[in-house]
């Protein structure tokens, strides 16, 4: 008794503030991260989901996904979707946070205006932009049409190739506030004196961005791209309110496919395998951005 | 490091082009809402009206009315939801951020990491097995699955931003109040929580916003219309009654009503937790 005292009476303390909410996660994230895992390599349909004879198959359903035309499309669809979606967010919301950074009359304001369509719900964006990218109500039809771009309307949601533009415009909505606010944090660590030493020195505008902000801002760059990752990779609610992967599997990405095999098609074993690889490749970044931001920090 | 103010011509200049960009930028919002006090012919006529010629309110009347265009309930169902899934983050996160902070207890390095791990989580990962738990748990198709389920996005969250707060606050306040005689419990209630309050409310705030805004979890685990929130019952209409956008669009301004008056009232709580959320998330 006395030892169990002992062991609680200094740091260890602190478990009885952590374990509810460990154990919480535990019961409700950590079991079902196994227990999907399981899933993945059985047979479970709809016929045994709750209860019935559950069969291990081994790898079967995850050869058998390789070999799915669809998960393959899926697979390209998700890399496209978060290159495209990273490479705008980052490169607007950079000159955005270039901008706000000047100290005009407004710039806190604005700045803190432009936040809000990253606290939208993802399935109210998806609507709003379904709308704006609609055929014959569509506002961007009209705009390009009024501006000579196009001459006859766009089927933007239904057309393969199209589809995904329309997406990664919708993401890329959200993901500009979160770039701009980072950079924009990333910015203000940057010594005032190093510009104006610079200034002296005769380096214009360009030299003092490449020479200085970008090499001092690395180690932003590299925490906003990886974070931007991990948030546009698994995006699910925003592609499946506005196209549900559609047309014909053009914009489906790893997470819709994924429900779109367990809670349509009622083959609950094999969406949990896509849903492993998923999972597995955004831990792999995931372990990537902890070696950024861990770098020179003991704990 | 105040930076040197700008000369006046140029400060004009700045002003001139972030208005711009913001009216880019918030354009979908605004376009949105006007589209939601327009009739439905209005809506279809070209070129587009950029005001509602004909004021129709029929689309907001009608969410409080029976029917199917009834959105009041779902909203209700979001609200208690939302309160529910932060109710439970909070007072989970608060002692577990503090404990993470201030004490180097057994496993707190593998604590942290499954913390951290929990965030890149991809929601396909945990939908059927937490269906399938919630069915053996008699809680499918109640408003306690997606509160549970809606929590375990805030707890980590909130942990890992509250973690930094509770790590400013001095370790003497910490001893003064022993010497005082308070026990570790007391000592955390009394003095540590209320010092970082700020902290708290940015989790409460951001616990809130992702209930709030989850479609998976309350689509999957509620069957019942009547008892999904509001981002499922858009979904559900948008595929019954895809084109009547002027009921869509007002379902639209309806939900994010509550962001809506956070944004306004919570301003820097919501930078705040953006900024320390990510980069040391």
């Amino acid at each position: 008794m006395k030892r169990v005292k002992n062991f609680f009476r200094y740091d260890n303390a602190g478990l009885f503030f952590i374990l509810p909410a460990f154990l919480y996660m535990m019961f409700f994230v950590g079991y079902p991260i196994i227990s999907n895992i399981i899933l993945s390599f059985q047979n479970v349909s709809v016929r045994n989901l709750v209860n019935g004879q559950k069969k291990f198959i081994g790898f079967a359903n995850y050869s058998e996904i390789f070999q799915d035309a669809v998960f393959r499309k899926a697979m390209g669809n998700t890399l496209l979707f978060t290159v495209a979606c990273l490479l705008f967010q980052f490169l607007i919301g950079f000159v955005l946070a270039l901008l706000f950074n000047k100290n005009f009359t407004f710039a806190k304001t604005i700045r803190g205006l432009t936040m809000i369509p990253w606290m939208m719900p993802m399935t109210v964006t998806a609507l709003m932009f379904k709308f704006m990218f609609s055929t014959d109500v569509g506002i961007i039809n009209y705009i390009l049409r009024s501006s000579h771009l196009i001459s006859e309307n766009i089927e933007w949601l239904t057309t393969p190739g199209t589809a995904m533009i329309a997406v990664v415009a919708a993401n890329v909505w959200i993901g500009i506030p979160f770039n701009t606010i980072l950079i924009s944090t990333g910015l203000t660590t940057i010594p005032q004196e190093l510009y104006e030493s610079a200034a002296v020195d005769g380096a214009n505008a360009w030299q003092r961005l490449v020479k200085i902000t970008l090499p001092l801002l690395r180690p932003t760059i590299e925490s906003v791209l990886v974070l931007g990752f991990i948030y546009t990779f698994k995006v699910y609610d925003l592609v499946y309110v506005m196209t549900e992967g559609g047309p014909v599997n053009s914009t489906h990405l790893l997470s819709t496919y994924s429900y779109k095999l367990s809670f349509d098609m009622f083959q609950y074993s094999k969406g949990a395998s896509v849903a492993n690889v998923l999972f597995l490749i955004l831990l792999l970044v995931g372990m990537l951005y902890l070696k950024i931001t861990m770098r020179g920090e003991e704990d | 490091m105040e930076e040197k103010r700008l000369n006046p011509k140029k400060n004009t200049l700045f002003c001139i082009i972030s208005v711009v960009i913001l009216v880019i930028l918030l354009f979908p919002l605004f376009w949105t809402l006007i589209t939601s006090f327009k009739t439905e012919k209005e809506i279809f006529q070209i070129p587009p009206t950029w005001y509602p010629h004909v004021l129709n309110t029929k689309s907001y009347a009608a969410q409080i009315e029976t029917g199917d265009f009834n959105m009041f309930k779902s909203f209700f169902n979001s609200f208690v939801i939302s309160m529910g899934a932060m109710l439970i983050s909070v007072v989970l996160a608060v002692p577990a951020s503090y404990a993470i902070a201030r004490y180097r207890f057994v496993g707190r390095k593998a604590m942290l990491l499954g913390f951290l791990v929990t965030q890149m989580l991809p929601v396909s990962v945990l939908l059927t097995p937490m269906f399938i738990m919630f069915r053996n748990l008699k809680m499918y198709n109640t408003w306690g699955a997606s509160i549970l389920a809606d929590a375990t996005i805030g707890i980590p969250f909130s942990v890992l931003i509250l973690k930094n707060y509770f790590a400013s606050i001095p370790k003497a306040l910490e001893e003064a109040a022993y010497i005082d005689g308070c026990t570790r419990m007391s000592a955390f209630m009394r003095i540590l929580v209320p010092v970082a309050k700020p902290g708290v409310i940015v989790c409460a705030i951001f616990s809130f916003l992702y209930a709030w805004g989850d479609l998976a979890y309350g689509m999957t685990f509620i069957l019942d219309q009547e008892k999904r929130p509001i981002t499922a019952g858009i979904f559900n209409f948008m595929g019954q009654y895809g084109t009547k956008w002027s009921y869509l669009t007002a379902f639209a301004i309806v939900a994010i009503i509550p962001v809506t008056l956070i944004f306004i009232f919570m301003q820097k709580y919501i930078i705040s937790g953006m900024t320390n959320g990510a980069v040391k998330g």
